[in-house]
Parts: structure tokens; sequence; C-alpha cells
């Protein structure tokens, strides 16, 4: 096949981010002509990266792009919109408050004489361009009342009247419920019939399956391999993302009999979750996964008291539990580490000291009432060093530290309190291979040594396994199936098929 | 890296005493009289009101929540404090009640919990714009002030009542005593209890303070709370310092409230400060005020030259931010990226 043949070419590209090479001599392809194709691999991996220099975001330090077999040194986010390309991402770009028509328009309203808007040509002209991607939808409609996928395809509609021939989605169906996904991807296929190419980037691979042509499989910054999705079974296809571990952590149990630490009964609120029944013993580490949306973290934001809890019983070391805010979650040792760091984890402006106490200020009063600023920071620095926060003190604004040392900030925190029940919502999320040992290895070290009952909620699998005793999956707000981390018979692949709700 | 990265802001923060004294050199040199004892008290005295003004809005603004209304509810205070103690009739001006002048600080202290309250409740329970209420609230509360008096102004407060903005201990003012007390108090609570705690905590990222366990409501409330009731302090202060009671009392003095505060340090995005800068932001806007008349500048002049100074202390605060900013470390997954 000659050079042509290919919409766009990436050879070779390499970045380098601070400490990190994010991508490593990666090739890209995608053919003229429209092409289906998924780009997967697993968080880390390069795929978001790949795409940002392609459209221009970032420049890549060694490589070449092409696109329609020209050549492109110095791609920009102008020049790459003007090529055609186009991303949409998981968060709308469109402007909620306005109409459909509005935002299709956006930035170059037809005017009449007097330079007014005419209002007449905007809805007329939009619901024109929609309808002739077979879309009929009122244009008059405001962007805010849509669903998720309406807003998606709106987007994609947009990118299609700037002229766009190839067009990203990253990560575009992680929010949808099914039956929009159905009516998001009868989009994408029309439109590829009319010669778009689209690269998908998903986690769901039968969504891949599903909708894909090709797939492009990425792990540590490379390129593994490029394959048509008919020569692929979901089990060679995970296995070519998931490769071999460097480093591995296997949890040894440390679960221990006795009254259950936490146990619910039928626990129940509509809509989130429904008759969940579970028990934690001391020590006991658990996993909790599914798919987006399934009931996973509302249940642990209901247990903390973020969220309401809804009805069920729920006993805590065999006492009644209940929570209807953190303070009171906390006060029971119920300690929970958010999944959005940033958004409820960390203090960012704040020294790493002050955020770590934040919880127990009330226990380190001297007689006169006033904090003991010598018994804070000698606690401060015997959690720190414990858990190994790379720090030159503990002054320092937690904003400054890297992720992995954030997260190790809000463990930190947690581990203050003294907490009888952990719930991490994805405590790997976003930090380094590296960090994400270390806070397995914390993980183990408090169920362990302090008999911590720990739930982790994860959509790393593999990651489960090593840090768990038993997994549970959940799927459409109920627990469909249990797993013992240490039976032969658990295999990624099984469990796997429970989230997807084969267990239904 | 991290000892460069840690001066920058350290130096930002320290910045105000720098400028403090580059301020007193300068108009130490360009007037005579600058550097005298009678000159110096004076900027400490004229610093009282002011300082305990911006305690109030450091709270407020530590937690990331205006009080714009704290100035008319200065001048609230004082009119209805000294409309209640002067005489009535012309030329007194007052009810004719003759309130002890401890009640009459008590009524004072009382309306300015009531509008912070007022403030509190609407921005907590009613999940209001923060900036929106206090707006409304100052404008309602001045009015509320001029209607009382119909805008005359009070005369012939009792000397008792006068005493703290008045009287001095051997050669000290006491407002400046009371100044010194205010910020002590004020520094000791924001560093070393649970409530100064939270309030960073709630105003450099709300969310994660409750699920720290804080309750931020409660919190914003109570910083409105001491807000108002500083405020009506602060009328004390400022009418015995200056004798009468006038409807026009703090107006417009909130832009040098926010303005002291935030060259003092105290973030306008929350989160951030200290109590001590603050204090500095007040000294170096009373050193500016009192260095300018010195060297007789015209009164036009002078607002334009401390319009100058509040605009540069916010763009100070802007880049100051800047500079906090961690460098951008884009994660190899570049989730974030868009």
């Amino acid at each position: 096949m000659g050079e042509q043949t290919y919409l766009v070419e990436m050879r070779g590209v390499t970045k380098d981010f601070p400490g990190v090479r994010a991508l490593a001599g990666v090739d890209f392809r995608l053919r003229s002509g429209g092409e289906l194709r998924g780009l997967v691999g697993k968080n880390g991996a390069g795929k978001s990266t790949l795409m940002n220099v392609l459209t221009g975001v970032y420049p890549c330090d060694a490589g070449e792009i092409l696109v329609r077999g020209k050549s492109y040194p110095r791609m920009t986010t102008t020049l790459s919109r003007q090529l055609g390309i186009a991303c949409v991402h998981q968060h709308s770009q469109l402007v909620g408050p306005l109409s459909i028509a509005e935002n299709v328009f956006c930035g170059d309203l037809p005017t009449g004489r007097l330079g007014l808007v005419d209002w007449d040509r905007v809805h007329r002209g939009a619901q024109e361009r929609l309808g002739q991607l077979g879309l009929d939808i009122d244009v008059r409609r405001k962007v805010e009342g849509l669903s998720v996928a309406e807003r998606q395809i709106i987007e994609i509609a947009k990118a299609l009247f700037a002229e766009a021939q190839v067009i990203v989605l990253d990560e575009a169906t992680a929010p949808l419920p099914k039956n929009d996904v159905e009516l998001l991807f009868g989009f994408v296929r029309r439109q590829r019939q009319r010669g778009a190419a689209f690269v998908y980037i998903s986690h769901y691979l039968e969504e891949i399956f599903e909708l894909c042509e090709n797939v492009t499989v990425m792990r540590d910054g490379r390129s593994i391999g490029d394959y048509p999705v008919s020569a692929l079974t979901p089990e060679s296809l995970i296995r070519a993302i998931s490769g071999v571990e460097v480093e591995r952590f296997r949890h040894a149990s440390a679960a221990a009999g006795g009254v259950p630490v936490l146990s619910l009964r039928g626990l129940t609120r509509p809509g989130a979750y429904a008759s969940v029944t579970l028990s934690l013993a001391k020590g006991e580490v658990v996993g909790l996964t599914g798919l987006e949306g399934c009931g996973k973290d509302a249940l642990a934001r209901g247990l903390f008291g973020l969220e309401p809890m809804g009805s069920g019983e729920v006993l805590l070391e065999g006492k009644p539990y209940r929570a209807s805010d953190p303070r009171q979650a906390l006060d029971r040792g119920v300690a929970y580490l958010p999944r959005d760091r940033h958004g409820l984890g960390i203090i960012g402006p704040r020294p790493i000291l002050e955020n770590i106490t934040l919880p127990i200020l009330s226990r380190l009063n001297n007689a006169i009432g006033l904090l003991s600023r010598r018994r804070e920071s000698e606690l401060v620095s015997r959690l720190i060093s414990s858990l190994d926060v790379a720090t030159p003190s503990s002054a320092q604004p937690v904003e400054f530290l890297s992720g992995g040392n954030q997260q190790k900030v809000v463990f930190a925190k947690l581990v203050s309190a003294g907490p009888r029940v952990l719930l991490l919502d994805e405590p790997t999320q976003g930090v380094d291979v590296q960090a994400k040992v270390e806070i397995m290895k914390i993980i183990d070290r408090l169920a362990r040594e302090q008999e911590v009952a720990t739930v982790v909620i994860s959509e790393e699998i593999r990651e489960l396994l090593d840090v768990c005793d038993r997994i549970l999956v959940m799927f459409r707000g109920s627990i469909v199936a249990e797993f013992r981390a240490r039976d032969p018979g658990t295999t990624v692949e099984r469990i796997l098929g429970a989230v997807e709700g084969a267990a239904q | 890296m991290s000892t460069q990265t840690a001066l920058v802001p350290r130096l930002l923060d320290n910045l105000i005493w720098l400028l403090l004294l580059l301020a007193g050199a300068a108009f130490s040199l360009l007037t005579t009289q600058f550097l005298s004892v009678n000159n110096l008290t004076n900027i400490l005295v004229h610093s009282s009101v002011l300082g305990i003004m911006v305690i109030g809005q450091s709270f407020t603004l530590i937690t990331g929540n205006f009080d714009l209304s704290a100035e008319s509810t200065l001048g609230l205070a004082a009119m209805v404090g000294a409309f209640l103690l002067a005489a009535a009739g012309e030329p007194s001006n007052g009810s004719g009640w003759m309130l002890h002048p401890a009640l009459a600080v008590a009524v004072m202290l009382a309306l300015g919990l009531a509008v912070g309250a007022v403030n509190g409740l609407l921005i907590t329970r009613m999940r209001m714009n923060n900036f929106v209420v206090t707006l409304s609230t100052m404008i309602i509360v001045r009015g509320l002030a001029f209607l009382l008096t119909q805008g005359k102004t009070v005369t012939r407060l009792p000397a008792s009542f006068k005493v703290l903005g008045h009287g001095s201990v051997g050669p000290v003012p006491l407002s400046v005593v009371v100044l010194g007390v205010a910020f002590g108090v004020a520094a000791v609570i924001t560093r070393s209890t649970r409530f100064g705690r939270d309030l960073f905590a709630v105003g450099g990222n709300r969310d994660a303070a409750l699920a720290s366990g804080i309750d931020p409501d409660r919190r914003i409330l109570q910083v409105y709370l001491i807000s108002g009731a500083l405020a009506a302090f602060a009328a004390w202060v400022e009418l015995g310092r200056l004798g009468v009671g006038a409807t026009r009392i703090g107006e417009g003095m909130i832009f040098e409230i926010q303005a002291a505060a935030v060259i003092g340090g105290i973030s306008l995005f929350g989160g951030r400060g200290t109590m001590i800068g603050a204090l500095g932001g007040v000294l170096l806007l009373s050193v500016i005020n009192a260095g300018l008349n010195l060297m007789q500048v015209s009164g036009f002049a002078i607002d334009m030259v401390r319009g100058l100074v509040i605009l540069a202390a916010m763009l100070l605060d802007a880049q100051k931010l800047r500079y906090r900013q961690p460098v951008r470390r884009p994660a190899p997954d570049a989730r974030l990226a868009a």
C-alpha cells in the first residue's frame, strides 16, 4: 500500500514529560475513505497523549505526522483543525444555556442587514444541516436539556460541519447509558459510510468489538500491535492490553474471624443500588468492581454520608450505623478516599501538615483548648515517614506534590483518624506504576497491622486480584458475583464477564 | 528545585514588610515630620478601625467569601449607638433616651450579629452568591442608617462611651492597644484552633473540607457573624475617635478593607493568608495615607494614588497565584488534557 492510502500516518512519535517517557516511537495509521479504529490500553498507556500529539496539543519530541501524505513537522491545534482533525471528549464542550442551533453556529451566527442575528436563518440552517446528517431534532432545545449521548452527537455534528474528517472520541461513552450508546454508534456508523474516520478510545472492550474495524493496542507508551477486530477474541485483546507486569504485589490475607466489622443487609437507595448485602471481617480487603454507574462508588459515598445511605440494615461492629454527613462517619471510624483527588481529597494551597490533621484537630488540643503544634507535628512526621511521602517538609503545600504523593497525603489523613473501615474509591487512579505498588502495600499493611477492614473500589481488576481477599462485582446496583482472589478458577476474564453482566 | 519553588512564594508572602519599610523610608526622606512620634502614633490610631474591619473581612475571605456589607454595618451600628446615647433635638439629634453606654454597645453588637446572620443564612441556606448577597445588604443597611436620623449628625456622646477611641493607657492610645490585642487574638485563632484551620480548608477546597468532616456551611455562617460583630465593635472605636455619629461613617471603606487584606496576603480566592500579613497590609495603607497627607498632596490625587495602590495589590495577588501554580505536569495518561 502506498502512502496516499493513509488519511493520517504517525511514524515513530516520541513524547517526554518530566521524568516520564509518555510515548516511545509510536506508529499509528488511519486509512483514507473512512475507518473505525479502536485505540485501547491501560490508564497511562499513552492513548490520550498520542491523540494530543495528533491534534497539536503537545508537540512531539521526535517522529513525524503525515496527513494525506503530507508531513507536518509543527502540528498545532489550529493547524490540526484546518486539516480536519477534531476531538470529542468525555466532558461536553458545548454551551449549556444556548440552544442546539446557537451551538451549531457558535462563533459564526448568520446576521441580517442591521448586524442583528437572523434567527430564522439560524434555526432553519441548523435544522437543515443536522437533517443532512440524518438527525431529526428540535434545534430550539437548549443543550443543557439534552442527554449526554445527544450532546456528543451534536459535538460530532459540529466537528463534521467544520469539515472534520478525522474524529477522535476520547472515552466518549464512559458516562452513557446502554441505549444511548446504541444511538451514538448508529450515528458514527452512518458518518463512516460518508468517509469520515473515527478513532475510538475506550476501556469498554465490548464496545470496541461492536463498533470498530481495527484496533491499535498501546502499553507503556508503545504501540503493541495493530489488529483487525475480526482476528481478536476478548481474551487475546485483554492479554495484549495488560501484558506482563514488571513488579507485582501480592497481598497476603489477614482476614480475621469474629463479628464482622461492617455488615450491610438489603441496603437500597433507589437509582443507585439495590439490596446490597455484604459483610467485612477485621483485616479483610474486599474489592468492589463493576461498570461506571453500577452503584459501587455511590455505595461508598452513601456509607460515608456524602450522599443519602438509603434504607436497609447497616451494622458497624455489631451496632446500628448511620451517617448523614462525613463527620458522623469519621467519628464512628469509617473513612473514605475519594476518587476525585483534586475535587474532594486535597486542600491544594494548604501544607501537608494541615491536610493530614484536618479530621482529628479536636483531638490535638492542649490544656487551654489550643492546638498542640508539637503533638501535631510529631504525629504528622510519623505518618509522613511511615507512608513514605516524598517531600522536603510537612509545610509544603500539597499542590506542589506529585499525584502519587498527594494520594499518600490523603491516605495519611485517613490513617490519622484511626479508622476501623476504609472505603477507597479508585485509590491508584492517576498515579504512576511505582506509586501504585506503594499504595497497594499501604492498603495491605493497614489490613495486617491495624486490622482495618477495607473496601477497594476499582475497575482495574488485575490490581484488585493483587490486593484483595475477595472481589465483589456490582451490576446495575446489585452485587451479582463474588470471587475469591486466591481461587485458581478466578481469572480476569471471568470477573470481566461478570462486570459486563454475564452473571445475569 | 524544591527550595527554589518554595522561596518565591515565601518572598511573596513577606513582601508586605519589605514594602512597608520602603514606603516608610521614602516618606521619611520626602517629609521632615514623618518619623515624629506624633505622626507614627497617628498612623497607628488611624489603623485601628481599619484593622478591626480587616480582621472580619479576612475571616470571610479565607473561607472564599466576600463581606461587602461590613462598611455599612459599621455605619449602621455607629448611627444606632449614637442615636440611643444622645439627647433629643438640635444640636444632639439623638433619641433622647440617653441609654447606658454598656447597653448601647450591646445593642450595636446585636445589630452587627443580625446583619452577619442575614448574610450567612442567605449564602448557606439559600445557596445565594456571597458577592451579590453582601452587595445588596451593603446598600440596604446603609439605607437603614440614613433612615434612622434622616442624615443628621448626632453629637454630644457620653465620655465613658468614647473612651475606647479617645482614651489612652499612659502614652499609648487605647485604640492602638485594641488593634494589637485584636490582631493577636485573630492570629492565635487562625493558627492554633480547629476553627481557624477549618476556615482555610473551607476556602482552599470546600468539598474536600466536607469530606474531612467539616461542616462548611456552619463555618461560613460563623465567619459572617464574626464579621458583623467586629464591624459593630469597630463602630464603637470609631464613634469614640470622631466624637460624633454621621450617617456616612464607613462609606466606601470596603475597598480599603479589601485592599489592605489582599496586600497583606489574604487571597480573594480563599484558603491563603495570615493575620500578621493582613496587619502589614493595614499599616502599609495607613502609612501611604499619612505620607501623602504630610506631603500635602491634593485630596483628589490621594484618591487616585490609593486607587493605584489597590490595583497594584490585586495585580500582586493574581501574579502570586500564577507563581504558586505548580508546574503543570501532564500525566502520561493525560486524561486532564483537553
